[in-house]
């Protein structure tokens, strides 16, 4: 009459199938595949044909982040070739070999509205601030796993592979500066006004207005990170193609929501590996039955003590 | 001739698992090892002070080195033989596969403890690995975290826990003293072993496929031939065979050094689902490629098509020479099967992090004189850590006549051996312990 305890566990198993297959498949959008944009999104908006390269954002983004100059490259002068571990922000050159149109590139983390490096994160060291949505580093969540190097599409963040207390470094767009109500260091600085500070929306229409007003001097008529990647907070305007820039052609859908779709799936609420273990449990208990009867067996016949 | 066909099999029936006595624990090979393990050891510290760099050959492009690419994501694939012949003998119930069972467990145990050491040392903030305690603090979505989380409870608890039926073995020969003691944990532990058991299944198919998903997130930086969206699938599948032709491997490797007989029966059946398990995952990854289109780039002349090429083709002629030795019982074409197909499985799991791994085109990674010394010295650590349970504990299977000439051998070497009541009954069936009667086996 009374319900035994594998009558228990099986029915549960059983109502779980269906349950388990609908949380999994039947979980059409996930958060992160429709990407909200944060509620007071800042960002940068360069402008690619107005830039100089006199390299003043650098100088001053060291001296806003409080590192030492980068002059590992000739011992005097702060020109670091790439992103590194003491530089958040840099001045590239794209200068074709065939002598047609040049130009300089900002690099610096894109913060985009999903980012990958937030995604892959173990701890949440990198963090998307649901406010701000600049992506910020935790020196106390960080493991130093080096995750975020591999997965971050534009190869931005970057390790300290000297020193025992190794850092992550990747531009955190000021964060200190803007809480005190100061605009981030490249941009306060910057002679042309090719990269400036203020909320996203604001950014995209200047960018559009600057499209429509000078036609076919922008790369497509198109801003790179509109869209791109699921949409970035840095926002780029080039007349050189962007992948040339080192922005690739990821298309309108975020890195993270593309691949991890289905891991994500499949871990949501932990469902189906729940509902895998409650079977793998009953198959066991019976093959364990089994193969203790036949190991007991196998004592009696030898008199050797049985193996498990 | 049936019937001594018959016999002969008999006499090679791998019975129970039994010590390998009768051979030194310490000589060359194992000094040779420890040493590698010292000057691993060493290193680390040095690492540990002075970071990354100086002892790697890792860069901002490749921010990934041997420890984890080869260390983690390779030897853990060959260690997934608990999980592999697991499922195989227990969900599949294929019951020869019992006999592989302790080798499994302890190869992997050694495999994924030293590959966790391994991933200590090479996260840059170690000293934060505390946050896995707080499961609200973890990145549930992020495969690396699955990795990670996952991968560790593992391999601490039901890897570490079916490890010690062995070790309690040993307890209940060593002094008969300890029997009844022994005895009750035995049952204890049997009463939780399903719950352990199901979760030494569900654990590793989590994080074996979460290793290929961890290359998803780098996108095209991967070579079309390697990055798909079915890279959790072939990792685990890889792991598959690769574990089995790592555990029937060494069986067979062991038996030949110690000069075991080996049971047919069991290592066709291994065999036989290793050869499936090739051609179903060859299947699979041929056809991943040619659904994707990327089948044009393997013809490319470049490193990404010969590694590809070397890869298959390594797996394939292991598949087949597998497949072969089935029928020809052909015991070196069956060892040779193993050794190739998994070499091959190797370079399938090295190659999205590090050979087709292309993070711009002058980026260059070559693991530094130190790193493959710490490598080295941690793969030597597994080995030593098997040559001491291998001779120490009942791991490797043997037939019955290898229990009776280690009680032979030790009635010789050490007569005292019947105070502990180790060897309850001699060759001939004779009770040796204290008061009992002689006794034919069987009666």
């Amino acid at each position: 009459m009374a319900i035994t305890r594998r009558e228990l566990i099986t029915g549960i198993a059983k109502a779980g199938v269906p349950a388990a297959v609908a949380v999994t498949v039947g979980t059409e959008t996930l958060k992160a595949e429709t990407i909200p944009v944060p509620s007071a999104a800042v960002g940068l908006l360069y402008d690619a044909t107005i830039c100089i390269g006199c390299k003043a954002c650098v100088a001053a983004c060291a001296e806003a982040n409080d590192t030492p100059p980068d002059t590992r490259g000739d011992a005097l002068h702060q020109a670091p070739s790439d992103l590194n571990d003491l530089t958040r922000n840099v001045i590239k050159l794209y200068k074709p070999e065939d002598g047609s149109a040049f130009s300089f590139v900002k690099r610096q983390c894109m913060h985009c509205l999903d980012p990958a490096c937030a995604a892959g994160c173990p701890f949440q060291a990198l963090h998307k601030d649901p406010e701000s949505g600049v992506v910020n580093w935790t020196a106390e969540k960080c493991i130093g796993c080096r995750y975020c190097t591999i997965t971050c599409p534009y190869h931005i963040p970057r390790f300290q592979w000297a020193g025992f207390n190794p850092r992550v470094t990747k531009c955190e767009l000021c964060s200190h500066r803007l809480e005190k109500g100061l605009k981030p260091g490249c941009t306060s600085v910057c002679p042309t006004g090719a990269v400036i500070f203020g909320p996203r929306p604001v950014l995209l229409l200047e960018a559009k207005r600057r499209i429509q007003n000078s036609p076919g001097r922008y790369y497509q008529d198109r801003v790179y990170g509109e869209l791109d990647n699921g949409g970035t907070q840095a926002l780029y305007l080039s007349h050189v193609p962007f992948e040339k820039l080192g922005l690739p052609e990821l298309g309108p859908e975020s890195v993270p929501a593309k691949t991890l779709r289905w891991q994500r799936r499949f871990y949501q609420y932990f469902a189906l590996p729940a509902l895998l273990y409650a079977g793998l449990v009953q198959v066991i208990r019976k093959s364990l039955a089994g193969h203790e009867h036949e190991l007991h067996e196998r004592e009696k016949e030898t008199g050797l003590r049985a193996q498990i | 001739m049936s019937s001594a066909a018959a016999e002969i099999n008999r006499s090679d029936r791998w019975e129970r698992a039994v010590p390998v006595y009768g051979f030194p624990v310490v000589n060359g090979f194992f000094i040779g090892l420890s040493v590698l393990v010292l000057v691993a050891l060493i290193l680390t510290a040095y690492r540990e002070l002075a970071g990354l760099g100086p002892v790697s050959g890792m860069n901002d492009a490749y921010g990934w080195g041997i420890w984890k690419t080869f260390n983690v994501m390779v030897l853990t694939a060959l260690g997934s033989g608990a999980f592999a012949v697991g499922i195989a003998a227990w969900v599949f119930r294929r019951k020869k596969l019992h006999a592989l069972m302790r080798m499994a467990l302890l190869t992997s145990f050694l495999a994924y403890a030293c590959g966790l050491l391994l991933l200590g040392i090479d996260a840059g903030r170690p000293w934060n690995f505390y946050w896995i305690v707080f499961p609200w603090k973890w990145n549930m979505h992020s495969p690396l975290a699955e990795v990670a989380i996952c991968m560790s409870i593992y391999a601490m608890i039901p890897l570490a826990v079916e490890n010690i039926p062995p070790v309690l073995e040993r307890l209940w020969y060593f002094d008969s003293r300890l029997r009844p003691g022994v005895e009750t944990i035995e049952k204890r532990l049997h009463y939780f072993f399903p719950w352990i058991i199901a979760a030494a299944y569900l654990l590793p198919g989590m994080h074996q496929s979460s290793l290929g998903a961890l290359m998803l997130l780098a996108g095209e930086r991967v070579h079309p031939l390697w990055q798909s969206p079915l890279l959790p699938v072939l990792y685990l599948g890889a792991a598959t065979f690769m574990s089995f032709g790592c555990v029937a491997g060494t069986t067979m490797l062991c038996c030949l050094v110690w000069k075991r007989g080996m049971d047919m029966d069991v290592l066709d059946e291994a065999a036989r689902i290793t050869a499936w398990l090739i051609f179903v995952w060859l299947g699979l990854r041929l056809l991943d490629i040619m659904i994707r289109g990327a089948l044009g780039t393997a013809f490319h002349f470049d490193r990404f098509a010969g590694v590809f090429w070397l890869e298959v083709l390594l797996i394939a002629i292991g598949g087949v020479l597998l497949w072969r030795s089935l029928r020809t019982h052909d015991k070196q074409s069956m060892f040779v099967g193993y050794v190739l197909s998994s070499a091959g499985g190797m370079i399938y799991r090295f190659s999205p992090t590090t050979l087709a791994f292309r993070p711009n085109p002058e980026a260059l990674y070559f693991p530094a004189t130190v790193e493959i010394l710490v490598s080295l010295g941690f793969i030597s650590l597994g080995v030593v850590g098997f040559l001491v349970a291998v001779k120490r504990f009942a791991i490797l299977p043997a037939p019955l006549q290898e229990w009776h000439d280690m009680a032979s051998y030790f009635r010789f070497r050490r007569p005292y051996i019947r105070w502990t009541g180790y060897f309850k009954y001699g060759f001939f069936g004779e009770d040796e312990t204290e008061g009992g009667e002689y006794r034919v086996s069987g009666d």
